[in-house]
């Protein structure tokens, strides 16, 4: 019990000081630009986090329990073109996005599966799956991107409800429901508990695997959701969409105070990670600096993060 | 009863690895039109090598489908491989195209310099090559492009026309640029200044690298709007990124604003018939690797061509988009 203590409240420092980070961030940004804290700016960083967030709810899942997925970009991407076409050809925009959902939680299955049953470790499996899928979704339109989606199907990426872009509410609202999960649900509380330590929740009678198995599902059905609403904001489905989404996931997860080794982060925390990482490219943005500088810095600031996660923390605990 | 599952399951997971390489095979079999030279033909079929960059963007896509479709109308065989923007992979690729035993080299380097083995091998075994879509530092046969500084001039000559004319153009342009330091991204660049700075009147906002994607333009677009929300023109260095700004004006009901772009992308020739983008300049993928393989197959029949081959390009606007709209293909047509 007093193991878990200390994890607790060194989750709750965790937390603190990400979120001390972001008010650092908040404040030097206001100074640097006038334009940053106004209302139309964080609707902005709202809508520009939101695919990326949706995408670090799931990554945050598999993390719990100690994996891994690269695989969530080139999901993200095929489902883009799933969508697309089925738009394309005239199906029902409802009906389109529950085929591409169902596809997205297919493939985090068999990415469960590998994992778990073939005992492939998730780094070389969700590997294997980042590249086949990211061939599909080239294969689906021999590398075209699919245009002229309607313009009922834009609402969901582009569309804005009482002045709030829909993007960023929906990702919000599954940041608070898997937030909710993770904490009061029997389900939530298994995660942490086979990330921090598998032969415990295996002596306790977890199934294991099913655990694992399901993160991966969670996590390949919010990719392909986040790319429906990639493809919806931005009118096009592109076979390139998502590159190097899976890194940003994995970092806004960390930064969030997740470990890599499981057990412990959380939603709430990933949240906040995204909007750092947004937030470091806006300023820039609007102070007019290059890009260069922006990579530099969202270098310096993820090792800051963590550095000052070791440092209120009082050394890995693992 | 256990060890046989985890058997079962590990027999499951090769069979589905081996089904994908299959798949693979298959899919490689039906795009790429190596059928083994048929000794029956009393000629033997020339063998064209083409070594791309990658297959991952639609422009070189097409570009390869074009190659492949002019080499079967003109009789030859055209063997292609994707270097996926991994220079080793490249140098591998032409040594494996040269076993192979083609006749001419068609190659789109990843880089300018880095692809010295594969033309020293070339050269070993005597096969000569051209240079399509990107140069190489050390000479060649000859290569076939494009001149993209051109296309910059082109872009910047329609948007002073839009911003008032030569001598009087006023206004705030924003410019959203490609990768960094990419030869194509400075070509559109100083092109594009070449004509525009010379014009007291107009300011332009450099925005910073997007790589020629559209989401990253759009973030980028916005901030730049939220800091400077009077502007009047937006140039992108390709038409897949001046989409995404489109998109942020329509978002913020945002109207008045020009908008040009570069490559004739099919999707821009649309908005600008719907009148929500104003020009965009021209390069055609398809005519390109037309013309890559004829001259490929020029060049072994001996002919003398100078050091670059200029594809061509020009501006299209609403005045002459109903020529080149045809919703069925990526990009526009250059030759009608």
């Amino acid at each position: 019990m007093g193991a878990d203590i200390i994890r607790k409240s060194s989750m709750i420092l965790r937390r603190y000081s990400i979120l001390f980070l972001l008010l650092i961030l908040v404040i030097v940004a206001s100074m640097l630009s006038p334009r940053f804290f106004t209302v139309g700016n964080f609707l902005n960083l709202l809508q520009q986090s939101s695919v990326i967030g949706i995408v670090s709810i799931g990554m945050t899942f598999v993390i719990i329990t100690g994996g891994i997925d690269l695989s969530v970009g080139s999901i993200l991407a095929l489902a883009g073109m799933i969508v697309g076409i089925l738009l394309k050809n005239g199906m029902a925009i409802s009906l389109a996005i529950f085929i591409t959902l169902v596809v997205g939680a297919l493939l985090g299955g068999i990415n469960g599966f590998i994992t778990t049953k073939a005992r492939v470790p998730a780094f070389l499996a969700t590997l294997a799956m980042m590249v086949a899928a990211r061939g599909m979704a080239l294969l689906t339109t021999d590398g075209q991107p699919v245009f002229g989606l309607p313009s009922k199907f834009n609402v969901l990426g582009a569309g804005f409800l009482w002045g709030i872009p829909i993007s960023g509410i929906i990702w919000i609202l599954l940041t608070l429901i898997t937030a909710f999960i993770l904490k009061y649900s029997v389900f939530g509380r298994r995660l942490y508990a086979v990330g921090g330590n598998p032969e415990a929740a295996y002596l306790s009678g977890i199934n294991i695997n099913k655990v694992i198995a399901t993160t991966y599902i969670i996590s390949g059905l919010l990719s392909a959701f986040a790319g429906i609403v990639l493809a919806s904001w931005l009118t096009v489905s592109q076979p390139t969409a998502g590159n190097g989404a899976e890194l940003n996931a994995i970092a806004a997860v960390v930064l969030g105070g997740a470990s890599l080794s499981g057990g412990t982060g959380g939603v709430m925390g990933t949240f906040i990670g995204v909007l750092l990482m947004s937030i470091i490219t806006n300023i820039f943005n609007l102070i007019g600096l290059s890009s260069y500088y922006q990579s530099i810095f969202m270098g310096v600031i993820i090792v800051l993060a963590l550095v000052l996660n070791e440092f209120v923390v009082g050394g890995s605990e693992k | 009863m256990k060890k046989f599952m985890k058997k079962a399951s590990l027999l499951l997971a090769a069979v589905f690895v081996f089904m994908l390489a299959v798949g693979c095979g298959q899919s490689q079999k039906q795009t790429s039109s190596s059928s083994s030279p048929s000794s029956t033909s009393e000629q033997k079929k020339v063998i064209i090598g083409f070594s791309q960059v990658t297959l991952q963007s639609p422009f070189y896509v097409e570009l390869m489908k074009a190659a492949e479709n002019e080499a079967k109308a003109k009789g030859a065989q055209l063997i292609y491989v994707d270097a996926q923007e991994n220079i080793q992979k490249q140098n591998n690729d032409v040594q494996d195209l040269i076993t192979k035993g083609i006749n001419v080299l068609l190659l789109n380097p990843v880089n300018p310099d880095g692809v010295a083995p594969a033309l020293a091998a070339a050269e070993k075994a005597n096969i000569p090559v051209v240079t399509v879509d990107r140069p190489t530092t050390a000479k060649v046969a000859t290569f076939v492009g494009r001149d993209n500084k051109e296309m910059g001039r082109l872009a910047g000559k329609k948007a002073v026309e839009l911003l008032g004319g030569a001598g009087q153009a006023k206004g705030v342009i924003v410019e959203i640029q490609g990768a960094a330091g990419d030869k194509v991204m400075m070509a559109r660049r100083d092109g594009f200044h070449e004509i525009v700075d010379k014009e007291p009147g107009i300011k332009v906002i450099q925005s910073p690298y997007c790589d020629y994607t559209r989401s990253k333009a759009v973030k980028a677009f916005q901030d730049i709007l939220q800091a400077n929300p009077k502007i009047d023109l937006v140039y992108a260095h390709n038409d897949d990124m001046a989409l995404g700004a489109v998109q942020v004006l329509e978002q913020n009901k945002i109207t008045g604003v020009k908008v040009v772009g570069v490559d004739g992308l099919m999707e821009a020739l649309v908005a600008i018939k719907a009148g929500k983008y104003d020009a965009t300049v021209l390069n055609d993928p398809q005519y390109l690797g037309k013309l890559a393989v004829d001259t490929a197959l020029g060049v072994l029949n001996g002919e003398k061509y100078p050091e670059f081959i200029d594809a061509g390009t020009g501006l299209v606007d609403k005045q002459n988009v109903d020529q080149y709209l045809n919703t069925s293909l990526t990009f526009a047509p250059s030759k009608k």
